[in-house]
């Protein structure tokens, strides 16, 4: 049978980066590829190149029967290709109803309001993705948002779905439920790329793997032919392969993070409702869980960016519940946030600067001292940089990562409050966060470490809690931490 | 608006754009006021040469066109502080008016002997009337969420209605004929320098943005006002009060603005008159943008602006092209800069 | 009866700014602009109804006045990516000087007739047959023709963004660009119409203050009018007929303030002129904060990975 997608050759360089190096991708009608990678390995760029999002430096896409090129998502969207991003594009203020025809020639250019409505509810029914048209998008739990994203594909026809990480920011409940619509689909002849960089999911749904290792595809193979261990060492390469931070272990001490009960968060926000935790010198805390149950909250409340309703927080035995970030700062309190362009760093400014951000006040504002300091710490901390008055938005993810870390890192905190420390890096990145954090917990300060990737922070931390709505479903020493446990967790089940 | 903001590639590479770009808008800028002149149905080269005459024919035109920039000067060093930390305040016409108000109020209600405790008194009082009145619209903005742009305008009328109401009343002259206040004592009357035929508050104006440019570049204030324009999250996490910087930049660019509007009437019109703030805070504005925000380079902004308005009314008179075609090249030029510096003109 | 007719006739010339500076906001850009739109409305329909003698010719080219301030905010403000305030800022400028150095072009080629260059008789009042005539409420129905508009507009509108595809489009650009892109749109070009489209409607609001209230122009006649439909809008939280509502509020303050005048009420004139602006800031105040403000308003797009 000839596929209903090829693509072949592809290349896309960013800069003197080859992000992708001669792919070549085959999906069949009723086939679920999966598309495995580390982040950075070029899944989303070769997705976003076959959507019309990107153009390829060179390569071809043939899709049923015809050529794709120098296309706009909306005609990507008319031959038949459809998409769900992994950061959902609905309009939250606007209804599921509105957020269907948005676009969409069906719909009527005066809108046939009734007549969508009614296909929403059929065609929901008909593969398990109920949702009510008339329910404002903005309220909708992400599970629920992700029905409708994938219903707005498949009422528009789409012969071939593209889905990227569509299970990161689901429960184990929500992810089973997904897995079963996309064997439906599979069903009625749909094409399916599935991106993921998780291996049980990929081995329990598609029917075919491909594995793409810094912009070359590595593997390529039927999944009844693959391990979880076969896939997960094309992934890492050559010996990278269960790799974990092994650093000196220290001594565990005195108590040096307490939190009590603590409660609040911004009104329409997640609520945190009452969360409580102690971390011991020598320590890391990993927090897990579904994005959206309260991490921002809760990092932002103990950084005190977030004044918290009730509860108290103490550190090192004083009470700094309410104390400002200064304060804060003062009292040896580090904090790399997960939002990096807007809040860890000033993308616009230059590295020094950005180094100095979380200054003392008392310290002097010396243009010589900043830049001594900068070019000091841009060689310990091995920042790729031209010099220190470079531009902080010039720099890769790494290199900004960097920034954030050496700068809290450098004042010797007693507690560093990390969130999502790796998102977006690449593995020799990644890699280098994993070691600053060891080498902070060898040095007898107390680790909170937020992430959403189970097995990251299971790699980092001697006791694992996980966040759910707001609370701690559950807190296990890693050594007795066990998956199915952690699952039931995310997944609201108690301790 | 944050010159922090506009960078994308490497530094260098980013002026060097830049300095294209704007090379670019002044050049547009002079093609349009050409073609302004030529659709006018006159010689473009006469309405230079009267334009410049107008501006810099004589030791006492070229004072003019000095006092002409100061206001503009001083306010519009507050507008660029205020952008720079990402708070568009169009208020300065307000602003300026109330200064005004409050710098009468001080000359003619204490007579005070000494000239120098007279004038002083009065510039302090102008630049609290400004700065009170910004600080209003800070208030509005920070406590119940009204958008500062609107605060600032809406309260631009109040202003100045504010003013034609006092000169109506208690701080009017009787029998005038004209909404104006008695003349000021001469104790009050702002001195003139011997050397350039410009008032004292010229001066005083370069020495505010020479100080706006230290404290935006070499204080931990100026440094906190940059992080809170590219990033209020950022500015939080840094540890600064995103409402305290608020608060502190407004203030500080309506007591510039008030002192402005003081010095305009002590120096200028030695009393209060109506209308005597119309168009300053566009000006002033303007005067931030062509500065490229940066206080120092505010001060040629300000000159080319008040030489260009000088020049206009000779140009008027003697060659026929109206004074509001300087209006239009104002606009246009600052269009074409915002165009030049806009994060997509950089890429 | 005849204070709220009058505010009606008053509010007409907000009402029609407000309605463009709606679709502008809707679409995800600023309308500070409004003042600069209705100036050049104001001046280009006069022009052409005084020379061509025709109130629907002068309509027209008030349409297309407003419309040039329109596209000059969209190349700015929405092509390359400018603050949407100060690019509005900028526009009223170029708007007021403009039609002030038209005005005194005119009035020099005219000869010594000086600021009289242009006039035009006021358009007439109209009622719906039978209506005006009504007891106690017919002198609310006996209004001129661009009021009639006016309360056209809000339904149309009301209609358009709810229940068209465009109108559903351009709300999306308004709320998430990004969304709006992801659906086959092109934000930045729904935003560049809406901004024209709304500028011709401002351009209507204008002209009636020079076709229908007043039948000259002067300089700066607008005299901050586009700020306060600007309040109007936001007061109004975004919608036509709550945008009608607050603009029948502060043109009650005015036709208080003319009324109380007429009557030899000794209440200081200034003050009274005061009113619709505090009227607006109070109401501002009181109202705080919306959540129906369109999430993406003033945040500039970048699309150009797809070009």
């Amino acid at each position: 049978m000839t596929p209903m997608l090829q693509m072949r050759g592809i290349v896309r360089r960013f800069g003197a980066v080859t992000a992708l190096d001669a792919v070549d991708l085959d999906v069949c009608a009723g086939q679920i590829v999966g598309l495995l990678g580390e982040n950075g390995s070029g899944k989303s760029t070769l997705m976003r190149i076959l959507f019309g999002m990107l153009r390829p430096d060179a390569g071809g896409i043939v899709f049923k029967g015809g050529e794709l090129s120098g296309h706009t998502p909306a005609q990507a969207m008319r031959a038949g290709l459809g998409m769900i991003h992994q950061h959902f594009t609905l309009v939250e203020a606007m209804t599921v109803l509105e957020n269907v025809m948005l676009g969409w020639p069906r719909a009527g250019r005066v809108l046939r309001r009734r007549e969508i409505s009614r296909m929403i509810v059929e065609t929901g029914a008909r593969y398990g993705l109920e949702v009510d048209p008339g329910a404002r998008v903005r309220d909708l739990p992400l599970g629920r948002r992700q029905r409708v994203e994938i219903l707005k594909a498949i009422l528009r026809g789409a012969d071939l779905l593209i889905l990227d990480e569509p299970t990161s920011n689901l429960a184990p409940a929500e992810v089973d439920g997904l897995l079963g619509v996309l064997r439906r689909l599979r069903q009625d002849g749909t094409g399916i790329v599935l991106i993921s960089h998780k291996l049980p999911e990929v081995l329990a749904v598609c029917d075919d793997v491909v594995v793409l290792r810094a912009g070359r595809v590595v593997a390529r193979l039927p999944v009844a032919a693959a391990t979880r261990q076969s896939l997960a060492a094309a992934m890492l390469g050559p010996g990278m392969a269960g790799a974990a931070v092994k650093a000196g272990r220290g001594t565990v001490g005195a108590v040096r993070l307490s939190v009590r009960d603590l409660r609040g968060g911004p009104p329409g926000g997640m609520v945190l409702g009452g969360v409580s935790f102690e971390i011991r010198a020598g320590e890391v805390l990993g927090v897990a869980g579904v994005d959206g149950n309260g991490q921002i909250e809760l990092v932002d409340s103990l950084a005190g960016l977030q004044r918290p309703a009730a509860g108290r927080i103490t550190l090192d035995g004083r009470d700094i519940t309410f104390a400002s970030v200064t304060a804060r700062l003062r009292a040896g309190l580090a904090y790399s946030p997960a939002d990096r362009a807007q809040t860890g760093l000033v993308r616009g400014m230059s590295i020094a600067d950005n180094l100095a951000l979380r200054q003392d006040r008392r310290t002097p504002r010396r243009r010589g001292l900043l830049a001594r300091q900068a070019e000091r710490l841009i060689r310990e901390y091995d920042i790729r940089a031209p010099g220190p008055q470079a531009v902080a938005a010039t720099l890769s993810g790494g290199n900004q990562q960097k920034i954030v870390l050496a700068r809290e890192i450098e004042r010797a905190p007693g507690i560093l409050i990390a969130h999502q420390p790796t998102w977006g890096l690449d593995p020799g990145a990644a890699g280098f966060v994993l070691q600053q954090v060891a080498r902070l917990r060898s040095a007898g300060a107390a680790i909170l470490y937020v992430a959403s990737d189970l097995e990251e922070v299971l790699s980092v931390s001697d006791h694992v809690a996980v966040l759910f709505e707001g609370r701690i479903a559950g807190i296990a020493p890693r050594a007795e931490a066990r998956m199915d446990q952690l699952g039931l967790w995310m997944a609201g089940g108690s301790a | 608006m944050d010159g922090g903001r506009l960078g994308v590639s490497g530094a260098g590479s980013v002026l060097q754009t830049l300095g294209a770009r704007l090379g670019l808008a002044a050049l547009l800028s002079g093609l349009t006021a050409v073609l302004l002149v030529v659709l006018s149905g006159h010689d473009p080269v006469a309405a230079v040469q009267a334009l410049a005459a107008g501006a810099f024919g004589t030791r006492s035109l070229i004072g003019a066109g000095l006092d002409r920039s100061t206001p503009y000067l001083l306010a519009g060093v507050g507008v660029a502080l205020c952008f720079r930390a990402g708070i568009i305040n169009i208020g300065a016409e307000g602003q300026i008016a109330v200064g005004g108000l409050g710098a009468t109020a001080a000359a003619l209600g204490a007579p005070v002997g000494s000239p120098v405790a007279a004038i002083t008194l009065a510039l302090i009082a102008g630049a609290l009337a400004g700065a009170a009145w910004s600080g209003l619209a800070a208030l509005l903005h920070l406590v119940r969420g009204v958008h500062e742009v609107l605060a600032t305008l809406l309260l631009n009328f109040v202003a100045l209605l504010l003013v034609q109401l006092l000169l109506a009343g208690p701080l009017g002259q009787a029998g005038a004929g004209f909404l104006q206040s008695p003349r000021f004592p001469p104790s009050a009357r702002l001195p003139r320098l011997p050397l350039l035929d410009v008032h004292l508050g010229f001066p005083l104006a370069v020495l505010a943005a020479a100080g706006g440019t230290v404290l935006l570049w070499r204080t931990r204030l100026g440094f906190g006002l940059r992080v809170l324009g590219a990033s209020r999250s950022a500015a939080r996490y840094a540890g600064f009060r995103p409402p305290v910087l608020t608060m502190l930049v407004m203030l500080l660019a309506g007591a510039l603005a008030g002192l402005a509007g003081a010095i305009e009437i002590l120096g200028l019109h030695r009393r209060l008159v109506e209308g005597f703030s119309n168009g300053f805070g566009f000006r002033a504005v303007t005067v931030a943008l062509l500065g490229l925000l940066e206080p120092v380079l505010v001060v040629p902004a300000a000159l080319f602006v008040g030489f260009m308005e000088a020049g206009a009314l000779s140009m008027q008179r003697e060659v026929g092209v109206p004074t509001a075609m300087v209006t239009v090249l104002e606009g246009l030029t600052v269009l074409y800069v915002l165009a030049a510096t806009s994060r997509r003109g950089l890429r | 009866m005849d204070l709220l007719a009058s505010a009606i006739r008053i509010g007409t010339p907000l009402l029609l700014a407000a309605l463009g500076g709606l679709l502008s906001e809707r679409a995800g850009v600023f309308a500070v602009g409004l003042e600069g739109m209705m100036l050049a409305g104001a001046f280009a329909g006069l022009f052409g109804a005084w020379a061509t003698g025709s109130a629907a010719v002068g309509l027209l080219c008030a349409m297309l006045g407003g419309g040039v301030i329109g596209v000059l905010v969209a190349v700015v403000a929405v092509r390359s990516r400018a603050d949407n305030m100060v690019t509005g800022l900028s526009a009223n400028i170029v708007a007021l000087g403009a039609t002030g150095m038209l005005l005194r072009l005119l009035s020099q080629r005219g000869g010594a007739s000086g600021g009289e260059a242009m006039h035009w008789v006021p358009l007439a009042a109209w009622s719906p047959p039978g209506l005006g005539r009504l007891p106690v409420l017919g002198p609310l129905f006996v209004q001129p023709p661009l009021t009639w508009l006016g309360l056209g507009g809000c339904v149309a509108l009301t209609w358009f963004l709810r229940h068209s595809a465009i109108g559903l489009t351009l709300r999306a650009a308004g709320e998430s660009p990004a969304a709006a892109l992801a659906a086959g749109a092109d934000p930045r070009r729904v935003r560049e119409r809406a901004v024209v489209a709304g500028a011709m409607v401002a351009g209507l609001g204008g002209a009636v203050l020079s076709l229908q209230q007043v039948g000259s122009f002067t300089e700066g006649m607008t005299g901050g009018r586009g700020y306060l439909a600007l309040a109007a809008l936001i007061v109004g939280r975004w919608t036509p007929f709550g945008a009608a509502l607050a603009c029948l509020m502060f043109g009650g303050a005015e036709a208080l303030e003319l009324h109380l005048e007429a009557a030899g009420v000794g209440i200081n004139p200034y003050l009274l002129q005061m009113t619709p602006y505090l009227a607006a800031l109070t109401v501002l105040v009181l109202v705080g904060p919306s959540a129906q403000m369109p999430a993406a308003i003033g945040r500039s797009y970048a699309n150009d990975e797809t070009r």
